[in-house]
């Protein structure tokens, strides 16, 4: 290869690419503007941000920290100054007094942790298994693979309730390292008791979720590991890991993405379900869940209360459906229905 | 056929098996038990316990026996006494476990079992309470909700209640959804498809809880304020006579009085396996209309609704199968999440009830019998598969 054998690149350039010819887009831009024609899936995008910038400053918007009380001011009107402090509660206070705008904003930053790293989890952990049980095939994929069909035909919430309340009872069940603890406490204004809590829940959870992604992974990769790159790679001598860290999973991700947005609202909803319970995160720890639960027993008095934290869950699940459907139209539009 | 049954039933019993060691793990690391409430409630009258009342208690749950005896005598009531052949009795002193376990504090001021003060032989087992075994239907008994009686029992007061409301549910939403499936997948992208996607997208990601909360809020509350028509907002039976606007006095226990309380829950489930089963009849109408055959039919020049129902509708019916026998097991273990908002007396709310009052025998036997049911479910709608559509042979 001498450089008088290569003809210069600049004249092929031109060729190609005359004027008239509209702009390159990269594969991103397409993606980005296929989503943004998906209204409502902009839009929840917007509100997400919104809670999540809500979720992230929860300390410097909130008037009141999460756990303070003022016995005084119980079941105070939405918006109406208390006499104790003179601060607003925006949203009102519940049995004891504890202001709603603060602890929902608390109870956001929980929530949207634990789904987010029960998604986060799950999808790298059930990616990698799914990718090996698809590549290898045989022995390991049998095993793998009649594992996860076991654990899906148990049903699910049962076992995640009964799980849930026996490790709740004995925390020390599962030895969970003090760094994680301290790390979690600090992220989310909680002592270490409740961050151990969080972890517990996030992790039972997380037990459960990668398993849907492993199947859906290896389905992927079963199609996609006899096409010709593939092939090609092995011919150039990419190991087994190479291919599978650098083409199989890259090429399987839009549905993994589109299922890991979609599960976002389902564990977003689960883990209230087990808050809701009591078999979750806790009261006083501020989740939505508990909260809803504890307006169950006011509602008759103050109708207006189950709203406050109930609407927060209804609009994240929602939210993250609606981005989950936009990101399907956006990435894979051959999933429409 | 025959081969793949057998495979099938085989496998069956291997997840039935391992439900039932992951059900009796979960049940041993269970903390607390009738035995602490005892303990603690003894400590703290006059009556003074030592280690040997102690050790009663625990015999008395079987507390003494190594773990792999007590999980046989659960699974299949087995040892229950030495090993009799003819008259001789053979390993009449195996020991089974540790009656009064020989305790010390080491250095750290920690309590170690070092060794055994009296063991437990298989002839120590003779004359005990044992269940028949749980694949016979015996559960043993419970720990809190109605301490000491038959699990079976416990289960009984509830299933009536809970086949109550889920059978309504199951043929409602079936009425319900079918035809609206069917319609929205002829008219596919009209008003009413996207109406009904819209609905059954809202019911797919709408939390149960914060439905069911909204509904008493307003059937409940709200109209009573307001002096409307309203509904009862729990339980399944009345205890209480109460007036109902335009309705007049409802008597409790009545079947007008049990009706009104159905509403809420019923419309609640209905409203979710609508969601569900209405989208997938109509993907599976979609896929069928594009047929070749359903093509044929319209240009034999046959008339639309042959086409649609005759043709295309029977056939869009087929896996559909399958889902409806998955309904079987959600008969049984219920709606937990639906059942405790409105305070329902059925399998779902005893479930978290027996949880929250640390009564893992009932709770564990629920999971056991819905996973059990699951199965058996499975396998079933498998077979049914085959028989309503020729097409496919299991092998």
């Amino acid at each position: 290869m001498t450089a008088s054998a290569t003809p210069a690149p600049k004249k092929v350039v031109e060729i190609l690419q005359p004027e008239a010819m509209p702009k390159e887009e990269s594969q991103f831009t397409i993606i980005r503007r296929r989503f943004f024609r998906h209204r409502l899936a902009t839009f929840s995008l917007g509100l997400l941000l919104v809670i999540f910038i809500a979720a992230v400053f929860a300390r410097q918007l909130a008037s009141y920290g999460p756990t303070e009380i003022e016995l005084s001011n119980r079941f105070a009107l939405p918006g109406s100054v208390s006499a104790e402090s003179g601060r607003t509660n925006w949203l009102g206070t519940d049995h004891l007094g504890r202001d709603y705008f603060s602890r929902i904003l608390y109870a956001a930053r929980i929530s949207l942790t634990v789904a987010f790293s029960v998604v986060i989890l799950s999808t790298v952990i059930g990616s990698l298994f799914g990718a090996i049980s698809g590549y290898y095939g045989g022995l390991v994929d049998d095993l793998l693979m009649r594992f996860v069909e076991f654990m899906l035909t148990i049903p699910e919430l049962p076992l995640l309730l009964i799980i849930s309340s026996i490790l709740l009872q004995s925390p020390q069940a599962i030895p969970i390292p003090k760094a994680l603890i301290d790390l979690v406490a600090a992220l989310l204004y909680l002592g270490p008791r409740e961050a151990l809590q969080v972890i517990m829940v996030t992790l039972v959870l997380t037990a459960f979720g990668w398993l849907g992604v492993s199947r859906l992974m290896r389905g992927m990769v079963l199609s996609i590991k006899n096409m010709e790159y593939v092939e090609a790679a092995r011919a150039l001598g990419v190991s087994d890991f190479g291919i599978i860290m650098r083409h199989l999973i890259p090429n399987a991700f839009a549905p993994i993405i589109v299922q890991a947005s979609l599960a976002l609202a389902g564990f977003v909803i689960t883990e209230s379900v087990l808050s809701f319970l009591a078999f979750g995160i806790q009261d006083p720890t501020p989740t939505w869940g508990n909260m809803l639960a504890f307006t169950q027993s006011y509602m008759f008095e103050h109708p207006w209360l189950p709203l406050i934290p109930g609407l927060p869950i209804f609009i994240c699940a929602m939210a993250f459906n609606f981005v989950g459907d936009g990101l399907r139209d956006a990435l894979d539009p051959r999933l429409k229905h | 056929m025959t081969n793949y049954l057998i495979r099938r039933s085989f496998q069956m019993l291997m997840v039935l098996f391992f439900s039932a060691l992951v059900t009796y793990t979960l049940l041993a690391l269970a903390p607390g038990g009738p035995w602490e409430e005892i303990l603690g409630r003894q400590g703290s009258e006059t009556m003074r316990i030592d280690a040997e009342d102690i050790a009663r208690i625990r015999a008395q749950y079987e507390l003494d026996l190594d773990q792999t005896w007590r999980f046989t005598r659960w699974l299949f009531g087995w040892p229950n006494g030495p090993i009799r052949i003819g008259e001789q009795e053979l390993l009449a002193d195996f020991q089974v476990g540790c009656f009064l376990p020989l305790e010390t504090t080491n250095a750290l001021g920690e309590t170690v079992i070092i060794g055994c003060q009296k063991p437990v032989t298989l002839k120590d087992l003779e004359g005990r309470r044992v269940s028949r075994g749980v694949i016979f239907g015996d559960f043993g008994l419970s720990w809190g909700i109605l301490r000491d009686r038959p699990v079976m029992d416990v289960l009984w007061s509830r299933i009536p209640r809970t086949l109550q409301l889920m059978f309504t549910v199951t043929v409602l939403s079936l009425m319900i959804g079918i035809p609206l499936g069917l319609v929205s997948a002829i008219r596919q992208y009209s008003l009413f498809d996207y109406t009904v996607t819209t609905l059954s997208f809202l019911g797919s990601s709408m939390p149960t809880f914060f439905f069911g909360i909204i509904l008493i809020l307003i059937f409940a509350i709200t109209f009573k304020q307001w002096g409307w028509f309203y509904l009862p907002p729990g339980d399944a039976v009345g205890s209480r006579d109460y007036v109902v606007p335009m309705l007049g006095k409802v008597e409790a226990k009545s079947l007008l009085d049990q009706v009104l309380r159905m509403i809420m829950p019923v419309s609640v489930l209905v409203f979710f396996s609508v969601a569900g089963w209405s989208r997938f009849i109509r993907s599976s109408m979609l896929e069928v209309l594009r047929q070749d055959y359903v093509r044929t039919a319209r240009a034999k020049g046959l008339r639309e609704n042959v086409v649609i129902l005759k043709h295309a509708f029977r056939n869009a019916l087929i896996p559909f199968v399958t889902i409806v026998v998955f309904a079987i097991p959600g008969m049984f273990s219920g709606a937990i999440v639906t059942e405790t908002i409105f305070n329902w007396p059925g399998m779902g709310r005893l479930f978290i009830d027996a949880l929250s009052r640390n009564d893992y025998p009932v709770s564990m036997s629920i999971f056991l019998i819905g996973a059990a049911l699951t199965v058996i479910a499975t396998l079933i709608g498998d077979i049914l598969y085959t028989i309503v559509d020729p097409r496919i042979r299991l092998s």
